[in-house]
């Protein structure tokens, strides 16, 4: 068990190492530099001024080296301006020259500085992810339950009318896309002009001028039904639709069963059947999909938080991309790494629950 | 009101010539009022020349209170010199005051001056500093702060500060020059010109000419937010939003005429309008900061009616004449020939502005002269293209992914493609596009108003300026240019820009199709906050019902 534990997490510092120095070699092109360069100090700066700006904020040493000084195993950059003041990586951040080390970087626990946010990575990544993951949580509270329902609820008879249903409507949640069915939901729910709130308005049936709000920022502050309905939904539908047919399909195979049959000519009512034989044995398939849809959820995360404006680990990795925030890219990607890693980790371990044949050796 | 009598009582010799202008019908009254005010005329006394009463701005008596809510984009912020989007401004103006304000009448308001007068030749200026201004620090506004405002400014040494353009007739070697500013006593200052400069007090009515204190540190005026204004910042998040909120511990010097809100919510929606509708249905904003075409409409539909602001705004489709084909006059003036300004105008901007003559000089302007245009051929386009040798050439038409400013090329390049020469468009995220926009071949730029014609020539088409995207040298234009900004005499300066004109049209400088009117939406309790040509966000004056 320790020895897998270690295993994977051994895997997981690889990646993650392989991982940030694609990204930091990506973010940091020459054209990539001037951009932020730009967007740090002015859009219509000279050439000059550019390469000036960027041989000052340390961006002129070798890329190898710099990635070393994010990493923390090299030292960070120092120079003296012609007025005498030490400015470095570590300088800036201490504030003084004697507070600060020699190195700081990941490995001394600094994340580095958000040039977009103008915070440390650390504040920034933490507020947003808390962000996201309210909206997770929410998004798995109504995915998870809804999908093992309309799965086993189809799956328990293959090709009924029932089943023909709720795999269309599986089908077809899962095949449109968060940034399709974020727009109709918009339209339709939360339109003072178009869709269903004038409707609903003039019927008497609503008070307000829209059912639902089409922006999330204000969820920020407070979730409510109102405000926090639309990105969830949008999510969940998304995932819904996919764990759906996967359960459908185990839960089908499970029930062909010779055991199931057994059970069934022996007179065991069908409610029983399924819950008591069937269903643990169906959800193992399910289970490590929903844990490898979780990173996939945070890809739709992406565009749902955007489309709605609700500034979380999705939108701040949006905004860190356009904006070539180096150090939040980089410390994304770890975050991305990390979850993706913990969830295989988790599915392995419940998969061992769940299917007595498999052993963790 | 604002205190606007203590202005100057001589009356500069120019003004009353405006005057006279006004009444022969060469100068509109909007913009006699912008040139009588930056010679030092009280606005009052300007209207009063004019033989008019002054409008009062405010029809209804403004309610102390409320929280209002902005959508506006909100960027990291840096040194106020080096702004380069109005809203880095317009979130400090609750705090950081200006010398003058230009304002939506066109005329300039004392702030932080009392009044000031300028020389009959433009070559000396006297500020007079207003009395009794405090710093929410506690400290007197002084003719030394001013003085060290003006140094700030004229550091070209500093990247990025676009204010060193704009005082360079107070410079030397990229500095200050040493006996330019003159503090006179603890409430004058006298400036020493070397070069005479119209639009220097316009000038400091821009957005990056906010005044700090002495003590700020030059970088970020959020983390240090002193200043002379009512407001304090409570948040500020890039890409998030931005609060600021009536600072109790300070007396504001204008106590009474203004800071009616006790909380600015500025939340930042992003760049799709589409987010900033659905704000609005949801009641999560009152007012937004600039709406563009189908939104307009859209807007006003769910409960926001606009308000519009005429300006001397623009699209610039330049040629960027160091770079193939375009080196060549011939095919610039091709160009320009097979396109239709006012159709452009109705397909790329929905027809909310007025055709303009692709020299950059609005009609709005005092010094505007009527020349022969280069006219509509698309015949005579194709031909010249063909002579030029370049009848299978495709052309390229870069433009940022902004809905207008792509619109309005595609209306260009389909017209180009009408005349019968190739032509492809690329649309090119903002991120990307600002990377290069001075290098494009051919490429379009917005550029805001100026309230005179000769300081958008200053900025973008004299020979080496930092802005001169089209890479335009022209010694004769330059030599007129200089010549231009010494006459404060608007007919007399109109000869001189008469031919700068004709100078842009025969070198074929840019196309520039339309003049804009930008538009704003607000809920129908908000007011004052009608939107602003130069897009001024004073929320010192916006109040709630």
């Amino acid at each position: 068990m320790l020895l897998f534990l270690s295993r994977r997490i051994g895997m997981m510092l690889v990646t993650a190492l392989c991982l940030t120095f694609i990204v930091f070699a990506l973010t940091n092109l020459p054209a990539k530099l001037e951009t932020l360069a730009k967007t740090q100090a002015g859009s219509r700066m000279t050439e000059a001024e550019v390469a000036s700006w960027i041989e000052r904020n340390g961006y002129g040493s070798p890329m190898v080296q710099r990635y070393g000084e994010w990493l923390g195993v090299l030292p960070g950059w120092v120079r003296t301006e012609d007025d005498g003041t030490v400015r470095g990586r570590c300088v800036d951040r201490a504030g003084t020259p004697e507070a600060a080390g020699d190195r700081c970087g990941i490995l001394q626990g600094d994340w580095g500085f958000s040039t977009r946010f103008r915070e440390t990575v650390l504040n920034v990544l933490s507020a947003r992810l808390g962000a996201t993951g309210w909206l997770m949580m929410w998004v798995l509270i109504v995915m998870v339950p809804m999908s093992l329902i309309v799965g086993v609820l189809a799956g328990m008879r293959e090709g009924s009318r029932t089943d023909r249903t709720l795999s269309t409507l599986s089908i077809a949640t899962t095949a449109t896309p968060e940034y399709v069915s974020g727009v109709l939901f918009i339209a339709l729910l939360a339109s003072s002009t178009v869709g269903l709130s004038p409707l609903f308005v003039s019927w008497g049936w609503a008070t307000g001028p829209v059912l639902f709000q089409g922006n999330a920022r204000s969820a920020l502050d407070s979730l409510t039904f109102s405000n926090f309905t639309l990105p969830v939904l949008t999510v969940a539908l998304y995932g819904m639709g996919y764990i759906a047919r996967i359960t459908r399909a185990s839960m089908t195979e499970v029930m062909t069963q010779q055991y199931i049959r057994t059970a069934r000519l022996k007179g065991v009512a069908f409610g029983t059947i399924v819950m008591r034989h069937a269903l643990r044995n169906a959800l193992i398939a399910p289970f490590t999909v929903i844990m490898l849809q979780i990173p996939w959820l945070l890809n739709g995360v992406v565009i749902t938080e955007v489309l709605f404006s609700y500034p979380g680990f999705g939108w701040t990795l949006y905004e860190a991309a356009i904006n070539n925030d180096i150090e939040l890219l980089l410390a994304s990607s770890v975050v991305a790494v990390v979850v993706v890693l913990i969830t295989q980790l988790i599915s392995d371990l419940g998969y061992v629950w769940l299917n007595p044949r498999i052993r963790l050796s | 009101m604002t205190k606007m009598t203590a202005t100057d009582t001589r009356i500069h010799p120019a003004a009353q010539m405006y005057a006279s202008e006004v009444a022969a019908g060469t100068l509109s009254r909007r913009e006699f009022i912008t040139r009588a005010t930056a010679l030092g005329l009280a606005a009052p006394a300007a209207y009063g020349l004019l033989g008019l009463v002054a409008p009062q701005a405010q029809a209804q008596t403004p309610v102390m209170g409320g929280t209002l809510k902005m959508q506006m984009i909100v960027k990291a912020q840096r040194d106020p010199r080096t702004w380069d989007w109005s809203e880095l401004a317009n979130t400090c103006r609750g705090w950081l005051e200006y010398l003058v304000e230009y304002q939506r009448d066109g005329s300039l308001r004392p702030t932080l001056l009392e009044s000031w007068s300028a020389s009959d030749d433009a070559m000396v200026y006297t500020l007079n500093v207003r009395q009794g201004v405090k710093w929410n620090n506690g400290d007197d506004l002084t003719a030394e702060h001013i003085a060290h405002n003006f140094a700030r400014w004229a550091d070209s040494s500093v990247e990025g500060n676009s204010m060193a353009s704009r005082v360079s007739a107070l410079m030397t070697d990229g500095q200050l020059a040493a006996n330019a500013v003159e503090v006179v006593d603890a409430h004058t200052l006298r400036l020493h010109l070397n070069a005479p400069d119209i639009a220097l007090i316009v000038s400091l009515a821009d957005y990056p000419a906010a005044v700090v204190h002495p003590a700020f540190d030059g970088d970020d005026p959020v983390a240090n937010p002193l200043g002379t204004g009512p407001y304090l910042p409570v948040s500020y998040e890039p890409g998030i939003g931005a609060v600021l909120e009536r600072n109790a511990n300070h007396t504001w010097w204008n106590a009474g005429n203004g800071a009616w809100l006790d909380r600015i919510e500025f939340v930042d929606l992003g760049t799709d309008p589409a987010a900033w509708v659905a704000a609005a249905e949801s009641g999560e904003i009152d007012l937004n900061y600039q709406t563009q075409g189908d939104i307009i409409d859209i807007l006003e539909a769910v409960g926001l009616p606009r308000s519009e602001a005429v300006t001397a705004s623009t699209l610039a489709v330049r040629f960027n004449q160091e770079q193939e084909p375009y080196t060549n006059v011939a095919v610039r003036r091709a160009l320009m020939k097979a396109v239709n300004n006012s159709v452009v105008l109705e397909l790329g901007y929905s027809g909310l502005g007025t055709a303009a003559e692709n020299h950059h000089v609005c009609p709005i302007h005092p010094e505007y002269a009527e020349v022969a245009n280069i006219g509509h051929d698309p015949a005579a386009a194709r031909a010249e293209i063909e002579a030029a040798g370049l009848g299978d050439y495709e052309f390229e038409l870069i433009s940022v992914d902004e809905a207008w400013q792509s619109e309005t090329c595609d209306a260009v390049a389909a017209q180009v493609r009408e005349a019968g020469i190739n032509i492809k468009r690329t649309i090119l995220p903002g991120a990307t596009f600002w990377n290069d926009w001075t290098k494009y071949p051919w490429s379009a730029t917005e550029w805001n108003m100026r309230p005179l014609g000769v300081q958008i020539l200053n900025l973008a088409y004299r020979s080496g300026v930092p802005w001169n995207e089209a890479a335009f040298a022209n010694a004769e234009f330059d030599t007129l240019l200089d010549q231009a900004n010494g006459i404060a005499d608007a007919d007399a300066r109109r000869v001189v820009m008469a031919r700068l004109e004709e100078i842009m049209l025969e070198q074929g400088v840019l196309i520039q199709p339309y003049w804009r009117s930008i538009f704003r939406n607000a809920r129908p309790n908000v007011h004052g906050a009608e939107m602003h040509p130069t897009f001024v966000v004073d929320v010192v004056n916006y109040w709630k019902s």
